[in-house]
């Protein structure tokens, strides 16, 4: 047993990061270090997609016979950290780590030849449309309803929470395509159009004043059938395999072990010598280093080929609570300072202030977005749910 | 990288468990606890014929050559079952100690005995009020201090005892001396631990010692006992995630019989929350423990922060779990009919030794509020 990474990992890992200060521009670590919302703007982060992708390294988690790079497991990892730690921004993981996989799957040849490539190459940016105003941890009770005529479905309904909706030209939505039997049996995964007529898009504005969610209303939307995943009424067995990719497959160590830095010369400059505030950063880097760990060994028996087990709600359930812990912190280390308060967003656009000030700026904004942390992909109370059928057969 | 257990790994561990679960129930435990000596001599010679007594040492010592993954293998299912036989105080410390000091010669004579487990030893390191001093002579030294809370004193018959070494110059390092426990000017008031060890005060008094009682003839030991007493910390650790994970399946097995409003307990969603957080905390335990014990071999700043880190997370995962497992199990928690109590006095014992959660949670917060030490993830630091 040991950490040890072998000769060639080592290699691969000096050839990400020396590709990551080639490509990964200081304007694209500000934007990361003043962005308040989940996701960095697509128009700074399209960049760094590009590059990826000429580089053949856009889409790490794809097979090589879908244009991926064909990585082992401790390839990935060691990717994603590096990106994490050097601040690289992510291009629209829904597209990358959800749809893509999915597509991959379930999809028709047609379907893979038409949307694979484009998420490649960044040209699609797509949005996700699960959940409804009344259809939230309780998603299988969805109403947007798609009826079939002829080669197309017309949809009509609304999406709500649809993250970076009017940053995107597709959305994979779960629509109802029946009422008979089981409410599972009767909801179909449709690849859709943006702009086609009957689709509306509204912002909602988070508490910190961003715009990253949004409603999509349909009115009569008619969408092609060739854009539907998997059989009709099958959907919802689509829908659980991209929420394993949500809930476990992102890696969030890098990006949370570079805010837990930052955060640790926050306190260093701004409470130095508080021990409260120290042993509460103390607590919350044990925290983190026994999260990675956990993602190591899972890793780890992913490399071996074994079966890593339910553990993806556990990976979801803590780290967004650690990521919350920072956010949390964070703002309490910096007193009132916290409280000043700039409407402006992208902040990275606006403000030209001394690196420290501005980032303070983006403390309370953070929080309070970071507040979805636990409630978005499935909530806590959920994964704790799922969790106590998974892991103790409860 | 690769965090698998190996096949050799995989057989200890069976071997230990089900060699436990055949002779060390609760019913053992509370025998052994109640008993005048406070230990089995049958079931340590059993040990000794398992090899666990040398799985430490190296071949050439009489060993089995095993490392730290192994002995953290050996504590967890000794945490699982409350053995409470003074291994860690006479293997892993004592028997460290000399593994990691001591000459050839030493290695034989103190290694051997103990492996075959025909003696045992105990590690006397903590200072009570003021250091305890070796004052060196012509004939050799002269042993003066009291040690308190020494684990495993009490049925050891040899003390490992540091100590300062004076030598007139006053520059004063660290040694330890080996100090067989019936020696003139050595007396030991033992007492019981709250989770049923055996331990002891000792006070020293003018005891004169040879010269070949300083072990390795080494004089400035300070870095090696942290460094066996950081293995000691691992391997504790990994005890206490025996004893956490045996709290968390009593409990869920216990809500899953118990039938209360006409249903089990388990079919109640706030407990299954509750013991959701409970198996969490034990896979985080779990986690950190195996961080500690890998990081052992690592640069110094490494391990102290894995170690520490370890202690001070483990130390409030244990706190969170032994006070859930006897609230979920109700009244009868808080008494002895069951395992239960035991397990709680373990992960007490846990916190409090070798420096307490909240000290150990201060020295790894010390490193990690450097942005620079903050920064380093777990895989990207290696190597």
């Amino acid at each position: 047993m040991d950490f040890d990474l072998s000769p060639q990992e080592r290699a691969f890992r000096d050839e990400v990061q020396a590709f990551l200060t080639e490509t990964v521009p200081p304007t694209m670590r500000r934007a990361q270090d003043l962005t308040t919302g989940f996701i960095v703007e697509p128009d700074i982060s399209i960049h760094f997609h590009r590059a990826l992708a000429r580089k053949g390294w856009s889409v790490p988690n794809w097979p090589a016979e879908y244009g991926g790079p064909g990585w082992t497991p401790v390839q990935r990892y060691i990717f994603e950290i590096e990106c994490g730690r050097a601040g690289a921004a992510p291009y629209n993981g829904a597209g990358t780590q959800f749809v893509g996989p999915v597509i991959m799957r379930f999809g028709t040849q047609q379907q893979k030849d038409t949307y694979l490539p484009r998420i490649r190459s960044g040209e699609d940016h797509w949005a996700q449309g699960y959940s409804e105003p009344g259809s939230g941890s309780d998603l299988a009770s969805l109403k947007t309803k798609a009826e079939s005529d002829g080669d197309h479905y017309i949809v009509n309904g609304q999406k709500i929470w649809t993250t970076m909706a009017h940053r995107s030209n597709r959305i994979f939505a779960l629509v109802r395509t029946s009422n008979e039997g089981k409410r599972q049996e009767g909801i179909t995964f449709l690849l859709i159009d943006l702009d086609l007529p009957g689709i509306t898009i509204r912002p909602i504005i988070g508490n910190g004043g961003d715009h990253e969610f949004n409603e999509v209303f349909f009115d009569n939307a008619r969408v092609p059938k060739v854009g539907r995943v998997g059989e009709e009424n099958k959907g919802w067995e689509v829908a659980k395999y991209l929420l394993e990719f949500e809930r476990g497959g992102t890696v969030m160590a890098g990006r949370v072990r570079a805010q837990f830095a930052k955060l640790a010369h926050l306190i260093a400059a701004r409470c130095p010598g508080d021990s409260d505030v120290t042993a509460r950063l103390a607590e919350i880097g044990t925290d983190l280093d026994a999260m990675e760990m956990i993602d190591l060994s899972v890793l780890s028996a992913h490399q071996a080929g074994g079966n890593p087990g339910p553990i993806s709600s556990l990976l979801k359930l803590r780290w967004s609570e650690l990521r919350q812990a920072v956010t949390e912190l964070a703002v309490e280390a910096a007193g009132e300072d916290a409280l000043r308060w700039v409407t402006e967003r992208p902040l990275y656009e606006t403000l030209q202030l001394p690196p420290d000030e501005e980032e303070a700026l983006a403390l309370m904004p953070r929080y309070l977005n970071g507040r979805a942390f636990t409630i978005m992909g499935g909530t806590t109370e959920i994964q704790t749910n799922i969790l106590a059928k998974s892991l103790l057969n409860l | 990288m690769n965090l698998q257990y190996d096949t050799e790994q995989i057989i200890l561990r069976d071997t230990a468990e089900s060699f436990l679960r055949q002779h060390y129930g609760y019913d053992t435990y509370r025998r052994i606890v109640a008993s005048d000596e406070g230990w089995s001599a049958e079931l340590w010679r059993e040990f000794a014929q398992l090899g666990w007594l040398g799985l430490p040492f190296a071949m050439e010592d009489g060993g089995i050559g095993g490392g730290a993954v192994e002995a953290a293998v050996l504590m967890e299912a000794f945490g699982r079952f409350l053995v409470i036989e003074p291994y860690l105080p006479t293997v892993l410390l004592a028997g460290g100690l000399i593994a990691a000091l001591g000459s050839t010669a030493e290695r034989e004579a103190l290694l051997t005995p103990l492996s075959e487990g025909r003696t045992r030893l105990a590690f006397a390191f903590a200072d009570r009020d003021t250091s305890t001093t070796a004052r060196s002579g012509s004939r050799g030294f002269l042993l003066s201090g009291a040690k308190s809370f020494v684990i495993g004193a009490p049925m050891a018959d040899t003390l490992l005892v540091s100590a300062r070494v004076a030598t007139g110059s006053g520059d004063h390092r660290i040694g330890v001396f080996i100090v067989p426990k019936n020696m003139p000017g050595v007396a030991a008031r033992p007492f019981r631990t709250v989770d049923g060890r055996r331990a002891a005060d000792i006070e020293l008094t003018s005891v004169a010692l040879p010269a070949s009682a300083l072990l390795g003839g080494n004089e400035n030991a300070g870095a090696i006992i942290d460094r066996v007493t950081d293995n000691a910390i691992a391997a504790v650790s990994a005890d206490a995630v025996g004893a956490i994970a045996a709290m968390v399946s009593a409990t869920v097995d216990y809500a899953k019989t118990r039938v209360q409003f006409g249903q089990p307990l388990a079919k109640f969603q706030a407990l299954q929350h509750r013991m959701v957080r409970m198996r969490v905390n034990e896979e985080e335990a779990r986690a950190s423990a195996l961080f500690a014990t890998l990081s052992l071999e690592g640069p110094p700043e490494r391990r102290a922060r894995a170690i520490s880190g370890a202690k001070a997370k483990i130390g409030r995962c244990a706190r969170f779990v032994h006070q859930n497992a006897i609230q979920l199990h109700g009244a009868i928690g808080t008494t002895n009919e069951l395992s239960l109590g035991a397990y709680a006095k373990r992960l007490l014992a846990y916190e409090a030794l070798f420096g307490s959660t909240r000290e150990h949670l201060r020295r790894y917060g010390s490193l990690i509020s450097k942005p620079e030490i903050a920064a380093e993830g777990l895989l990207v630091a290696t190597g």
